[in-house]
């Protein structure tokens, strides 16, 4: 029990929260970079598999190659971006961070928004067109929305799973909660408190993000009745 | 015959034809054929006929590889596909209703892709609820949230949203239950009695076609027109032994279940009024070679009398003051003759009394029925 009397101290303590290093800054930076790198994967994944899935191009192979960046570690893509991002001046943490958690974000929604528009009812696209839409207003109007709760799903995954590795900007140098779990690694073994409390911290926010989408869901998409 | 004269056809098919990539054989052979204006067509054959494919190449989401159609005396091509389909509603069997958009919003897709305003539209959505008989309270659901028939309807009238004066419509009925089906089939009657649309509808089952179409095309295998005519024209003169079998057997009853008893002449009948004798009532029944005579007065049908039992009486005895057993052997003017012939032939009376509700029209006999054919 001595762990959770550590983190509890940790957390009770007035002075961790304020100040350039305090959890508040950390946590905000952390929310900073998620969110930046959730809305360039959002960019990034969503047209293009809305194109090649209303096009019915590429089904395999265009998975295949976002899947790419699920396999290749984020971890190996900060250290491979870190330096260029210097080379270009865009300093140290951030863009190196951002690179490896764009990456990650890509798959989930990149395969679940193909999934979603290619899984268009057949028949109320038929409908669409025969009731005289043209292409562009049947993928607007009847395959995107169609596709939303998928949508929804992919970047629901995305986001979580960016807000839990975003932890590793500490390595590189960008101060967010992870900086909590590096600096912890620099105490004596005997102290846990902040490492432990590090931890929490990114786990309780990747589950604060899951929460807010899986409310706002019902609000996005009406006409899905959910079974629970 | 089908109408050569190209100002009045709705729809003009001519020397279609269609090939699928990839296919020797044509799915649909230099097909031509005109829809008036304001008839129901049924495009009927066995699968592989091209029904679906012609459909489909009307509002060009098939496109021919030769021959001309017209719409409307324009050819389809004159106008980009996705207007020409706006003025032509369209059903299909799946309904294919937009998951993600309430009723109201499903029927209002067509006005809104012609830029209506939004008060135009409430007010169109209100009429078509009106038309298509849907319950109002639907109106906020979602289409998931409705039954297959109740969907269908809502599929109507999203077709008829902005009053196209042509309704294509692909086999509609075949992924409801039959007695759901049966309704929705009379819906459509009573509605196209209503709007006058030029409809053309694709089914495999002929009773369906005979049922709602005023012309019946039966398509055979790779798109060859067989026989185009009236439900009662190819009935009565199927031109082929491929439309004689897919019209199947009994064609003589089917023709009388096309036809009315008001289509008929009725005959007065062994009738006496009651203020006759039994001996006139004995005459009336000798002049028609009935074994009853029925009593009416003031055209109210009273009921019959047994011959036997006038014999048993005194001839000056009024008819007036006896006993008669309920007249159940009766038919409405409306009712289809193969209905009638069915009452006729399950009654002891050997004719059925024609009733306009209360009112005694007369009666009808086999050999009326029979002779309803030759009309």
């Amino acid at each position: 029990m001595d762990a959770v009397r550590d983190v509890w101290e940790f957390l009770t303590t007035g002075d961790n929260w304020r100040g350039a290093r305090g959890i508040w800054t950390l946590t905000r930076a952390h929310l900073h970079i998620s969110f930046v790198a959730s809305a360039l994967a959002l960019v990034l994944a969503v047209p293009p598999a809305v194109w090649l899935a209303h096009h019915r191009k590429a089904p395999v192979l265009s998975v295949a190659i976002a899947n790419i960046g699920r396999a290749i570690p984020s971890f190996a893509i900060i250290a491979l971006v870190f330096p260029i991002s210097i080379q270009l001046g865009l300093g140290l943490g951030f863009w190196p961070t951002c690179v490896a958690l764009v990456a990650l974000g890509i798959p989930p929604l990149f395969v679940n928004t193909y999934a979603g528009v290619a899984g268009a009812s057949r028949e109320a696209v038929e409908a669409a067109r025969g009731i005289g839409m043209t292409e562009g207003q049947v993928l607007r109007k009847v395959e995107l929305p169609t596709a939303l709760p998928l949508i929804i799903a992919g970047f629901r995954i995305s986001a979580v799973q960016i807000v839990a590795t975003a932890t590793l900007g500490a390595l590189v140098g960008y101060r967010c909660l992870g900086t909590l779990i590096l600096e912890g690694l620099a105490q004596p073994t005997a102290a846990r408190d902040r490492l432990l409390t590090g931890a929490l911290l990114v786990a309780a926010l990747a589950m604060a993000v899951d929460f807010v989408i899986d409310r706002a869901e019902p609000r996005l998409v009406p006409w899905t009745k959910r079974v629970r | 015959m089908p109408d050569r004269s190209p100002d009045r056809h709705a729809i003009g098919l001519r020397n279609v034809t269609k090939t699928f990539a990839g296919s020797a054989l044509p799915a649909v052979g230099d097909l031509t054929l005109a829809v008036r204006p304001g008839e129901i067509v049924a495009l009927v054959g066995p699968s592989g006929c091209g029904k679906t494919t012609t459909l489909k190449m009307i509002n060009r989401l098939v496109e021919p590889t030769s021959g001309t159609i017209e719409v409307l005396g324009d050819d389809q091509r004159s106008m980009p596909a996705h207007e020409l389909r706006r003025r032509i509603g369209y059903v299909i069997q799946q309904i294919g209703l937009f998951p993600h958009r309430t009723i109201r919003r499903n029927m209002g897709m067509v006005p809104e892709l012609l830029g209506w305003d939004g008060d135009r539209i409430a007010a169109r959505t209100d009429e078509l609820v009106g038309l298509v008989g849907l319950d109002p309270d639907l109106l906020d659901r979602y289409p998931a949230e409705l039954s297959g028939g109740q969907q269908q309807r809502v599929g109507v009238a999203r077709a008829l949203a902005a009053d196209p004066p042509i309704l294509l419509m692909d086999e509609p009925y075949s992924a409801v239950d039959p007695i759901v089906r049966e309704r929705l089939q009379d819906e459509l009657l009573a509605l196209q009695a209503k709007v006058h649309k030029t409809i053309v509808l694709v089914t495999h089952d002929i009773d369906e076609a005979m049922r709602l179409a005023d012309r019946v095309a039966i398509l055979n295998v790779g798109g060859v027109l067989e026989q185009y005519d009236t439900p009662d024209g190819l009935l009565a003169a199927p031109a082929s032994p491929f439309v004689a079998s897919f019209l199947g057997r009994e064609r003589g009853l089917r023709r009388l279940a096309l036809r009315r008893v008001a289509d008929v002449e009725v005959i007065e009948g062994p009738i006496v009024r009651p203020s006759r004798t039994v001996a006139e009532a004995l005459d009336v029944a000798d002049e028609h070679g009935t074994s009853w005579v029925a009593v009416v007065d003031e055209r109210q049908l009273g009921g019959w009398i047994d011959r036997a039992e006038l014999e048993a009486l005194p001839g000056s005895t009024s008819v007036g003051g006896l006993a008669t057993q309920r007249f159940v052997a009766t038919v409405g003017a409306t009712t289809p003759l193969r209905e009638a012939l069915d009452v006729i032939v399950t009654s002891r009376s050997r004719m059925a009394a024609v009733l306009d509700g209360e009112r005694y029209l007369g009666m009808v006999t086999i050999d009326q029925v029979a002779g309803g054919l030759d009309a």
